[in-house]
C-alpha cells in the first residue's frame, strides 16, 4: 500500500498542497482526479521524492522511502525522458542497465502489444507513440506499484483505447496503479478507486463500484458534485 | 464504452456497477440461448481482456454469479454455467420481469391508457425488428458504432 499522510507543498509563495492524505492499494487501480493545477502531478513527484515536500509522510508498504523504493515503484512521467537520439531498443537497454527490476521479456511483450518498432528513434515518435513507449519503459519494470502521470492526455482515441486495454491484461493485474487524469470519463470503468483532489486537499476518496451501487452515480457525477464549486 | 464479443456488443454505462452489468450480460446470453447449461466460460482474466474491464471487476462479477448459483467452479477446473435447469429457467423470467417493471415505472408518469400503450409497443417492436433484420442483411455484420 502507498500511504500519503498530510502532504504539504509550498511553491513560489503558494500552497499547492495543504495536507493531502490517501492510500493506494496493491492490486487496485487508483485514480487521482482534479482540475488542471490541482496538484496531481506534484503528489506523484513527491511520492517519488522528485520534489521536496514542505511537510508530510510517504510510506510504501509501511516503510519510508529509501533506495530500494525505486525498485519497487515505477514512475511514468507525462513526457518521455529518454534522449531523442536513442533507438527504442537502446532505450530499453538503458533501462536494463539502471534497474534491477527490469524485465526484458515483459518489455518485449509490451513492445509487441503496442506494435512499436525497436529501430525507430525516440526523437521521431509521434505524441501517442511516445506515450506508449513511455508506458513500456514504466511497466516493464517488475515493480509492485506503478505511478502514471496523465497517461491519456493529448493522445488520439485509438492510442487511448490501446493504452486503456493494458489495464485489462496481466501486464498490470496484481500491481498497484496510481494514475492521474483530468478526463476520467472514458476510463472510469477501469478504476477501483478514485481520489478527488481540490484546493490542495483530498475532497473525496471512494471505491467506484460502491458509489455506483449505493448512489447510482458515475465517477464523473461525483466529480461534478465535488469539484464544480 | 462498448466491446464486441463475436457479434454481441456489450455496452457499459458508468452509473450502474460494472460487475452487475457483466452479470446481466451473462444472464441475457443464457436467456437467449447463446450460452448453454454446462458451457465453460472464459477465465476471469480472459473476461477482463474481452470486455476491457478491470480484472477485479471481472472477479467480482464471477463471485456474484457464483453466489447466485449461475456458474459453478470446482477446484481448479474452469468455471461453467450451472446445469440446474430451474435456475436457468428463472433467469429469463427474472430478466423479463425486471425490464418490464423498469418500463412501467417510467411510462406511468405519462399516464397513457393501456390500449394505446400496447398498440404502440406492438408497432414499435415490429418496426425495430424489421429495422434490425434489414440492417444485418445490408451491412453484412459490420459494426455500427
Amino acid at each position: 500500500m502507498i500511504e500519503v499522510v498530510n502532504m504539504h507543498k509550498r511553491y513560489r509563495l503558494r500552497n499547492v498542497l495543504n495536507g493531502v492524505s490517501f492510500t493506494a492499494e496493491k492490486g487496485q487501480v487508483t485514480c487521482l482526479i482534479g482540475v488542471n493545477g490541482a496538484g496531481k502531478s506534484t503528489v506523484l513527484k513527491a511520492i517519488m521524492g522528485l520534489t521536496p515536500m514542505s511537510k508530510g509522510t510517504v510510506r510504501i508498504d509501511g516503510r519510508a522511502r529509501e533506495r530500494e523504493t525505486y525498485e519497487k515503484v515505477a514512475f511514468i512521467p507525462d513526457h518521455l525522458t529518454m534522449p531523442s537520439y536513442m533507438k527504442l531498443s537502446e532505450g530499453l537497454r538503458f533501462m536494463a542497465d539502471f534497474y534491477q527490476s527490469w524485465n526484458q521479456a515483459r518489455a518485449g511483450e509490451l513492445m509487441k502489444f503496442f506494435r512499436l518498432d525497436t529501430s525507430e528513434r525516440v526523437g521521431n515518435l509521434s505524441k501517442g507513440t511516445a506515450a506508449k513507449y513511455n508506458l513500456v519503459i514504466g511497466l516493464a519494470q517488475d515493480t509492485d506499484y506503478v505511478l502514471m502521470d496523465e497517461p491519456f492526455s493529448g493522445i488520439d482515441l485509438f492510442s487511448r483505447e490501446s493504452i486503456a486495454e493494458v489495464f485489462s491484461t496481466d501486464l498490470i493485474d496484481g500491481r498497484g496503479v496510481l494514475l492521474t487524469t483530468h478526463e476520467v470519463g472514458e476510463i472510469e470503468h477501469l478504476l477501483d478507486k478514485a481520489v478527488l483532489l481540490s484546493h490542495g486537499t483530498v475532497a473525496k476518496e471512494f471505491q467506484c463500484e460502491q458509489v455506483r451501487s449505493e448512489e447510482g452515480k458515475s465517477v464523473v457525477d461525483v466529480m461534478r458534485e465535488v469539484l464544480w464549486v | 464504452m462498448h466491446t464486441n464479443d463475436g457479434g454481441t456488443e456489450v455496452f457499459f454505462n458508468n452509473r450502474d456497477p460494472v460487475y452487475l452489468q457483466v452479470v446481466r450480460h451473462f444472464k441475457e446470453q443464457i436467456a437467449t440461448g447463446r450460452m448453454e447449461a454446462g458451457q465453460v466460460i472464459p477465465s476471469r482474466r480472459e473476461l477482463a481482456a474481452l470486455f476491457k474491464i478491470n480484472p477485479n471487476t471481472a472477479q467480482r462479477a464471477y463471485k456474484e454469479m457464483e453466489e447466485q448459483q449461475l456458474i459453478v467452479t470446482e477446484g481448479n477446473s474452469p468455471s461453467r454455467i450451472t446445469n440446474q435447469m430451474e435456475i436457468l429457467q428463472s433467469i429469463r423470467t427474472e430478466l423479463l420481469h425486471d425490464t418490464v417493471a423498469a418500463f412501467i415505472a417510467s411510462i406511468r408518469k405519462i399516464e397513457v391508457p393501456i390500449e394505446e400503450l400496447l398498440d404502440l409497443v406492438e408497432r414499435e417492436f415490429n418496426e425495430a425488428r424489421l429495422h434490425e433484420s434489414t440492417k444485418i442483411s445490408d451491412s453484412g455484420g459490420d459494426r455500427n458504432d
